[in-house]
């Protein structure tokens, strides 16, 4: 566990000196700009799909899947701009309440 | 007369505290982001120690997030540190951003500066001035370092209140905070397109490869190609 901490601060700290330290006034070149913006783009939702749709290794694509609606009603609640946390909490009761039925 | 070297005091002051009031908006959010985290982490079976320490050595609470779940699954530890360099690598595009603004500051202290870019202080300091001024990213950050981290030890505490996560939906916290965070970031429509095409890949990729590797796989991938057919965006600074 320590191994892993230690190497997620180093690899973190990583990204954040380097080009703070170079103190270059040139501006990075517009096509690596737009990879380091889309680089989340593409993480996070390689992260969030297989959470919910192949959570065991599977494909989950079933309607009785709570997830599946969770993740609709997350997803429209960000996309409307409503606060992210309020937007998650609503999604976890969504979850919730469909695992409780 | 004030000498001048007491009037840059003063005014150094000032913009830290400049810095501070402009980020108590977010505050409470970013509070609440971290007990959420401290809580989660707890129930992902992590020990308090090990989870603040994270949260002040790593400090960039998206990953951490990321991590979390991975660490629980078993992935083993490289397949967590590489993914959390990935998901942090938009800090390069901040350190270059703030870069000209820390010119005046000794290395040494560059050097710590740097650990505190995080996404909030940077929105704060660009939001307020162009180029970001040093002292107001400064005083943000101190703003915004203090609510996570004393975010992450009130949720540590209470994290280990809930018994049986899965009944609340909480297992569910950690795609939904992805999924909350891409949804916020989705500008042009290509960008649905990327996050659509990363969504597909790393399903397909992680039904096949063990080990969580379809994050980073799916996610440098997709955004490699991405950023090489699509047209750069204009210079927004």
């Amino acid at each position: 566990m320590w191994v892993t901490i230690a190497g997620m601060a180093v690899g973190t700290y990583l990204t954040r000196a380097p080009l703070l330290l170079a103190l270059s006034r040139r501006p990075l070149p517009p096509r690596v700009r737009l990879w380091l913006r889309l680089i989340p783009l593409a993480v996070l939702p390689a992260l969030a799909a297989p959470l919910i749709l192949a959570p065991d290794g599977r494909l989950a694509l079933s309607p009785g899947h709570p997830p599946l609606w969770g993740a609709i009603v997350v997803f429209l609640l960000a996309a409307a701009r409503v606060n992210l946390l309020v937007a998650v909490a609503i999604g976890v009761a969504v979850v919730a309440g469909l695992r409780a039925l | 007369m004030t000498a001048p070297g007491a009037r840059q005091e003063d005014s150094r002051a000032r913009l830290f505290r400049d810095g501070v009031a402009g980020s108590l908006a977010l505050v409470p959010s970013v509070f609440v982001y971290g007990s959420v985290f401290g809580g989660l982490a707890v129930q992902a079976g992590l020990r308090p120690l090990e989870i603040w320490a994270m949260s002040v050595l790593v400090f960039a609470g998206a990953s951490q997030f990321v991590a979390v779940p991975m660490i629980a699954a078993g992935a083993p530890p490289l397949a967590v540190i590489v993914t959390t360099y990935v998901v942090n690598m938009r800090h390069y595009l901040m350190a270059a951003t703030l870069a000209p603004s820390f010119r005046a500051f000794p290395r040494p202290w560059l050097a710590l500066v740097a650990h505190v870019i995080n996404d909030e202080s940077f929105a704060v300091a660009v939001a307020r001035d162009r180029p970001p001024l040093a002292f107001v990213y400064l005083g943000s950050a101190a703003a915004i370092s203090t609510a996570f981290v004393g975010g992450v030890v009130v949720g540590t505490e209470l994290g280990g209140l809930v018994e049986r996560p899965e009944r609340y939906g909480l297992d569910f916290a950690f795609p939904a905070v992805f999924l909350s965070l891409v949804a916020v970031q989705l500008r042009r429509r290509a960008d649905w397109l990327v996050a659509a095409a990363a969504a597909v890949l790393a399903v397909a990729i992680s039904l096949w490869i063990p080990g969580n590797w379809h994050i980073v796989i799916a996610g440098v991938v997709v955004s490699g190609i991405a950023a090489l057919v699509l047209d750069p965006e204009p210079d927004p600074a």
